[in-house]
């Protein structure tokens, strides 16, 4: 641990996901209060650990991203009340982020609340964020090698959003690029096929959380230690990822799709005309998986009947079960028993 | 079996054409032969704007530093900012329009490791040339061919060394020839033993790929166990095509390598020169007028495709036998047709014969297809009630007064150091604009 960590927090502050953790009938209920203590002391710790660490906040609420807190962004201490009992960085931190969290959360109107999570935002403002703290142009040292070594963490707690596809798709390919590990703290809801290959490509690890209120233990013995030491404390690593895609015509997340061989756009259905780049695919093609594929309802039925992709050979009813429709679209709870039985299917 | 030396002047007598450029084996007189066969290369074949250019150790000193100009107050700074807007109007000027991806490509790289390699005719050495052109070539190709493989193969004291194994991720394969001193020349190549080398490596390839053969050839023998034709006619029945990047001189069996199997033959004339004609490569090949066996009746040029996205295992899985090779593993990919278990994607499923790619595999060609709009350089703050004090990406606070505008002739550039998101209406610093554009192609404000 001889170079200075950044930590990029990426925080999902869904209001109604947050309400539904909370109720007592989930089996390990765990409110955003206690969620936040949890937090705190991780990051903490995390700018405890090394003098040089910084740490940035993101917030992802819906419809829009914020920063909540950066290290490099001068704060008004005088603002925050001295506390004899605690170090006072540490209270200066606690006490900003706990604030802008409310602060955000309170000016969520009540049009706002379904709309989807803006992960998006978050990720990509937290990677220009990355971006200019590790360009060398514009940190104070001229040497290369004390530039901090940059993590993103995201703290999950809404499904995937099919719609934002491409472009969490884009922003791993950049957080590769930029040499960012993603790591993803995955709680209550079913595992996100995103956010596993986020993790899986930038080296990360990606851990769904099953007891939420040791939230903090699993924040400090997994996500706490930077990568280049990870190999030799061995940290959970993925069990298994799912490599399906959005199709582009109509965001369900297929397994088996149609692509044209020009621009690689997947669709759900074989189609006569590709939308992204006009091109027009031989007849013969179209009638050969048109036959293959019997069952494949024709273009212009509701997205719903289509989420099924077009496979009418038999399969193995332990990988999806047959009827089940496979989309996913926000908040569609369908996502859990495909995720389950899709686990279920290696053990 | 001890590698056989065998020269060129040596295969050219088994083949009964005969070359006016014969080479010799002895080190003396080969360099002046070999300039003036390529010289008559250049002139015949070669493009107009390297017809004059001489070879690079025939060529004078090179004043670099010239280049660079300070300004009056003998800063960078002018010079850097005209780079940077310079590179803002491209943007601008780019057409918005879906680039032609190729579907499968598989392509094994040849590098030459003889001590021949250490040759400084090319600065600093053919050898450190030839390992930054290559990477520079690997993040450009796979940039165009996103779900192709490279694999690095190199050639050095007789025999093949395998380097990188084929890999979709450009970082493992930048990876594996990032350690200078694990790739020192030494002694000689053996063209036969690489390219059986990397035959052997692409014998599994579904038969919807390409199969490529790029080498840098920096030495004027190969010292090869058996005969090269051989290994030739077995390429050219295999379907892989063979282009070849010579640093020192045409040779025979090179270029007949290069013409049976469908390749390109050059001869770099000097470190520009090498550079282009080994990012003439990049572009996928025109497809051969060979009829394939998938069937005449497509149209090659534009199909819709079947293909299927797996799941992964882990190591930690319980092991279970694979489809492909019929052995007991852990990891593995699953079929999701019919929940097979193949080793590597892409492929095609030996039960279903479904085409298995990795979706993230396709996905790295997305931001072709739909480019972020151009952020519009913000000229005054006037008529904004309330502007953002803070980049919408960074945060980094933007400055208050505008720079003088003299000092700023360059157009698209923004006197305050805003670009603003025509969709989404937020202003970004100058920086996010770059980074935006170039690396993530997707805009903080509106995700598009
Ligand atoms: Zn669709
Ligand atoms: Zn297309
Ligand atoms: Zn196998
Ligand atoms: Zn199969
Ligand atoms: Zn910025
Ligand atoms: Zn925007």
């Amino acid at each position: 641990m001889d170079k200075a960590s950044h930590l990029s927090v990426i925080l999902d502050l869904s209001p109604t996901q947050w309400q539904l953790s909370a109720q007592s009938n989930v089996s390990h209920p765990l409110t955003l209060s206690t969620f936040v203590s949890h937090l705190l002391a991780f990051l903490n710790a995390h700018m405890a650990c090394k003098d040089d660490n910084s740490l940035a906040v993101f917030g992802a609420l819906p419809g829009k991203s914020v920063m909540l807190y950066s290290t490099t962004t001068p704060m008004d201490e005088k603002a925050v009340a001295a506390d004899a009992n605690t170090y006072r960085p540490f209270k200066i931190l606690d006490t900003t982020i706990t604030q802008t969290i409310l602060d955000q959360i309170e000016s969520i109107s009540d049009n706002d609340v379904e709309a989807p999570i803006d992960i998006v935002g978050a990720l990509t403002k937290s990677l220009c964020y990355i971006n200019r703290v590790t360009n060398p142009a514009n940190s104070r040292s001229e040497d290369a090698t004390l530039l901090p070594d940059p993590r993103i963490l995201i703290v999950s707690v809404s499904p995937d959003q099919s719609s934002s596809y491409i472009s969490v798709m884009n922003s791993i390919f950049s957080a590769q690029k930029l040499k960012v590990t993603i790591d993803v703290c995955k709680l209550h809801v079913a595992d996100s096929v995103f956010l596993q290959q986020a993790a899986h490509l930038t080296g990360g690890s990606y851990i769904s959380i099953e007891r939420p209120d040791a939230l903090l233990q699993f924040l400090m013995m997994s996500f706490l230690p930077p990568p280049s030491i990870r190999q030799l404390i061995s940290v959970p690593t993925q069990d298994k990822i799912d490599f399906r895609a959005a199709c582009f015509c109509h965001k369900n997340i297929v397994d088996i799709g149609f692509v044209c061989s020009v621009c690689l756009s997947i669709f759900c259905q074989p189609v006569p005309v590709c939308s992204t780049c006009q091109t027009k695919f031989p007849m013969k093609t179209l009638l050969r998986l048109k036959a293959a594929h019997p069952h494949t309802p024709p273009p212009g039925t509701p997205p719903l009947r289509s989420g099924t992709p077009a496979n009418s050979l038999p399969r193995s009813t332990s990988i999806a079960p047959g009827g089940t429709p496979r989309q996913v679209s926000n908040g569609n709870p369908n996502m859990l028993p495909v995720a389950r039985s899709n686990t279920s299917a290696t053990r | 079996m001890p590698p056989r030396r065998i020269n060129d002047s040596y295969m050219d007598v088994d083949s009964d054409e005969s070359d006016v450029s014969i080479l010799d084996d002895d080190a003396g007189p080969r360099k002046s032969k070999g300039k003036g066969k390529a010289i008559d290369r250049g002139r015949d074949k070669g493009k107009s704007k390297v017809k004059e250019q001489p070879y690079a150790w025939e060529a004078s000193y090179v004043r670099s530093w010239d280049t660079v100009q300070e300004d009056e107050r003998g800063s960078l700074q002018g010079a850097v900012q005209d780079l940077i807007a310079r590179g803002r109007r491209k943007r601008l000027l780019a057409p918005a329009a879906a680039i032609r991806r190729t579907i499968i490509r598989h392509l094994i790289i040849l590098l030459d490791l003889s001590s021949s390699m250490m040759d400084r005719d090319m600065r600093p050495t053919r050898f450190d040339l030839t390992l930054q052109y290559t990477r520079e070539f690997i993040t450009e190709w796979f940039d165009q061919n996103p779900l192709g493989q490279i694999g690095i193969v190199g050639m050095r004291s007789g025999i093949g060394e395998r380097i990188g194994e084929m890999s979709g991720n450009p970082q493992e394969v930048l990876k594996s020839i990032s350690e200078r001193h694990k790739l020192e020349p030494n002694g000689e190549p053996s063209l036969q033993n690489a390219i059986e080398m990397a035959r052997s490596s692409m014998s599994h390839l579904p038969t919807h790929s390409s199969r490529e053969i790029i080498a840098i050839f920096g030495s004027l023998t190969t010292c090869d166990p058996g005969n090269i034709h051989d290994t030739l006619d077995e390429c050219v029945k295999d379907r892989i095509r063979i282009s070849m990047v010579a640093l020192a001189a045409e040779m025979k069996i090179c270029r007949e390598i290069c013409d049976k199997t469908g390749g390109q033959f050059s001869v770099a004339l000097n470190e520009g020169h090498f550079k282009d004609i080994l990012f003439e490569l990049i572009p996928p090949p025109a497809q051969r007028a060979v009829p394939r066996a998938s069937g005449p009746g497509i149209n090659p040029a534009a199909d819709l495709m079947v293909m299927g996205f797996p799941t992964r295992l882990p190591v930690t899985s319980p092991p279970a036998l694979c489809v492909c090779h019929s052995e007991l593993k852990s990891e593995g990919f699953l079929c999701p047709r019919c929940s097979a278990k193949i080793c590597d994607v892409p492929t095609d499923c030996d039960i279903c014969g479904l085409m298995i790619v990795s979706s993230p595999h396709l996905a790295r060609s997305y931001h072709h297809l739909f480019p972020v709009k151009p952020y519009q350089p913000v000229m005054t703050m006037e008529g904004v009630a309330y502007p953002a004090s803070a980049c919408h990406g960074c945060a980094v606070p933007f400055r208050e007064i505008a720079t003088p505008a003299g000092s700023l002739a360059t157009d698209g550039m923004s006197p305050l150091g805003r670009y603003r998101c025509p969709e989404c209406s937020n202003d970004f610093c100058g920086d996010c604009d770059v980074f935006v554009h170039d690396v993530v192609h997707c805009c903080p404000g509106c995700g598009k």
